[in-house]
């Protein structure tokens, strides 16, 4: 018996040995010899974020003599998948992008994954920086849930729904920008009288059901969209914000502005098609504006926005692992790409910038794309994107409108499909 | 009559295999523009290798070829060199409950790796080998041993006990026939068990995810990962990409052909 005290005894002993020599170790590298700020980003090097970001580096190490800044690209998958695996271990990053929302950067919060950030976003002033609608994404109660509590991370652009179009084929129609649904439905009308099909859309992925969301939100208010989005009160799905959405959709179908064909479309065919000047209107995130301005050479096009509120939001958001070693180096670096250089870059490489400068934009269309956000943010109608609110939620989306394209199932029917998952998911966020 | 149904429909399946080789090239070689303006199936109209350059430089793909070797030529000597043992044991060994271990590693074998990344994860982090490359070689020799001992252990079975019996009287032991006499007779599977670890390490995605977080350990799989946007993808890249990535695995293949076609053929007595 003594025996195998003894052992254990000694065993224990040596552990924490060991354990006083890692810690040791730990704490002593801190300070000696030059230092270096782990950085991941998922932006490609091209991007209007991967342009910015890359110059904030840049300006980070200058005003940072001394400080080696580690910066490591990754995959957007790559991150989704390990994010609570390697925010977990001692090879986390400093800094990193990270998706926002409950799912995603509201989990790891309530993990207690990531730093609280509240104080420093009060001392450097971003709060004041960031729009109230803006500010919705970066912070988490302690359920994870978006909107209030706590901060956890600071966006650093934002995204938002709109329409884009082909000038030279409206113009050979005779057509004037569309400001109001009529006016949108008359337009489409004509094309679809002269042979053309309206809407690039791309049923198999996110695009369609961005565009019945966004039918739904012409008939909704923001107290709609809160009660969806950070369950606030009770949703119907049967109510007639829903109801128009999906049966408008439907009657899109039917109509000839969406062809049946493109249930089976991907978002990146969709945006080919347009780009080619196969259909005149593309209702689709400013996520393709950089890849439209790039590809785009043979007509003149520009963009609208959706009248009323509009699917959107703050862009993926700078997180500081609780992890991180480098804290203070982590906040100066974000502080870099809130200054107005580094938004105007941004913007003019063709991101949605958070903070305004006042500076003049480099193109008309880049201008506009900044206008049309200030004007959604300054009427508070950002109203985030339908496959939010709960986890697999955005196959759901996807299979319930593919429904609607192909006319398996009718607009009751897909708003079914759309209600269960959600309602399920109501007990996982303690309602 | 009856031969040409058979050409044509080899022609029909060989057409059907290439075609996707076929697509990635062609977007392989064209520029983003042509792409936008044309589409993926049209003629690149002229030649770019513009893309791939491009690519090989962000992700710094001679660093992961080599991270892709040395793990991938690892785990196939260690995995053939265990199966080897295993099998003996088990083969020609015929130790007692051979068919219940040779069941439990089957049934390891069919273990989704979505189930094992979790415990993976926390026993690498806790042996300090989270984000090293001997994480991902311990698992994979395992993983590749699992199905080389199956493999191995039914052809010794069946191995030839006249050339055994003869061993043994002229006074060879065990270790001595295995490494005189089984290994040298057995050699095309072994060769073909090597080629087949090798290129299932080198195609493996998920556990190397996981476990190399670090750019500089990752392996080619994980560095095509990258280019997968959140919404978007560049089509020009993600070909030139592709390509980059199976040339490779065909270059290997093509090597190693002549042990693959010879096939399993062990065990015969000359």
């Amino acid at each position: 018996m003594t025996g195998v005290w003894g052992r254990s005894r000694r065993a224990l002993a040596i552990t924490l040995a060991a354990a006083l020599a890692i810690t040791g170790c730990g704490s002593g590298s801190g300070d000696d010899g030059p230092r270096t700020l782990k950085l991941w980003h998922y932006e490609g090097p091209d991007s209007a974020m991967g342009v910015a970001w890359a110059e904030a580096i840049k300006q980070f190490e200058s005003t940072h003599p001394g400080v080696k800044v580690e910066f490591e690209e990754k995959g957007f998958e790559q991150i989704q998948k390990t994010a609570p695996m390697v925010l977990n271990s001692k090879d986390a990053p400093d800094v990193l992008e990270y998706n926002k929302g409950n799912a995603t950067a509201g989990l790891l919060s309530r993990q207690g994954l990531l730093t609280d950030i509240s104080e420093e976003v009060a001392k450097r002033g971003w709060d004041k920086q960031l729009s109230q609608n803006i500010q919705t994404t970066a912070r988490y109660d302690e359920r994870g849930v978006m909107g209030s509590g706590k901060w956890f991370g600071v966006p650093n652009y934002a995204e938002y729904v709109m329409a884009f179009y082909n000038k030279d084929m409206f113009a050979k129609q005779g057509l004037a920008v569309p400001t109001t649904i009529e006016e949108l439905t008359a337009a489409m009308d004509k094309f679809v009288a002269a042979g053309i099909t309206p809407l690039a859309v791309g049923g198999a992925e996110y695009p369609a059901h961005q565009i019945m969301y966004q039918l739904a939100l012409s008939k909704a208010d923001k107290g709609w969209v809160d009660r969806f989005q950070r369950y606030t009160g009770t949703v119907d799905f049967h109510d007639p914000a829903w109801t128009y959405g999906a049966e408008t959709f439907a009657d899109w179908v039917k109509k000839g502005y969406v062809s049946k064909d493109s249930a089976g479309v991907k978002a990146e065919d969709m945006g080919v098609s347009f780009m080619q000047g196969k259909h005149p209107i593309m209702i689709t995130g400013s996520w393709w504006y950089g890849r439209l301005a790039a590809g785009i050479k043979d007509f003149q096009w520009g963009s609208f926005l959706w009248p009323g509120l509009t699917a959107g939001s703050a862009g993926n958001m700078w997180v500081v692992p609780q992890g991180s070693k480098n804290k203070d180096l982590a906040y100066d670096f974000i502080a870099i790409t809130m200054s107005p250089q580094i938004q105007d870059k941004l913007r003019d490489a063709g991101g949605v910038p958070v903070a305004d400068s006042g500076s003049p934009a480099a193109s008309p269309q880049i201008k506009e794309l900044t206008e049309n956000f200030k004007t959604l943010s300054a009427g508070d109608r950002l109203a985030f994107y339908p496959d939010w609110p709960a986890p697999g939620y955005y196959d759901v989306q996807v299979s319930a409108v593919q429904k609607l394209i192909t006319g398996t199932a009718t607009p009751r029917q897909a708003l079914d499909e759309l209600a269960k998952p959600y309602q399920e998911n109501l007990a996982n966020v303690g309602k | 009559m009856k031969r040409h149904a058979v050409l044509w429909s080899l022609i029909v399946l060989a057409v059907v295999m290439l075609a996707p080789f076929a697509i990635v090239a062609l977007n392989a070689l064209k520029t983003p523009a042509q792409y936008a303006s044309d589409g993926p199936l049209a003629l690149p109209s002229d030649i770019t290798f513009q893309g791939v350059i491009d690519f090989w430089d962000r992700v710094g793909f001679g660093q992961k070829l080599l991270n892709s070797f040395i793990i991938s030529g690892s785990v196939a000597v260690l995995a053939v060199v265990v199966s080897v043992l295993n099998a003996y044991a088990l083969g020609i060994g015929r130790i007692r409950g051979r068919s219940w271990i040779l069941i439990a590693f089957l049934v390891a074998n069919t273990l989704p790796q979505e189930a094992m990344v979790y415990p993976l994860y926390f026993l690498a982090k806790e042996t300090g080998l989270y984000d090293t490359q001997l994480s991902v070689i311990i698992i994979f020799t395992i993983i590749q041993a699992a199905f080389g001992t199956y493999l191995l252990s039914s052809t010794y079975a069946g191995f030839p006990h006249e050339l055994l019996e003869a061993a043994r009287i002229d006074g060879a032991n065990k270790w001595q026939t295995l490494v005189r006499i089984v290994v040298p007779i057995s050699r095309p599977t072994l060769g073909v068990l090597f080629v087949f670890s090798f290129i299932w390490t080198w195609n493996e995605f998920f556990l190397p995810l996981v476990l190399l977080i670090s750019n500089d350990t990752q392996t080619v799989p994980v560095a095509l990962g990258v280019l997968q946007g959140q919404r978007l993808m560049d089509a020009t890249m993600t070909s030139a990409s592709a390509l980059l990535g199976v040339i490779p695995a065909i270059a290997f293949f093509l090597i190693f052909q002549r042990t693959l076609t010879r096939g399993i053929t062990a065990g015969a007595v000359k």
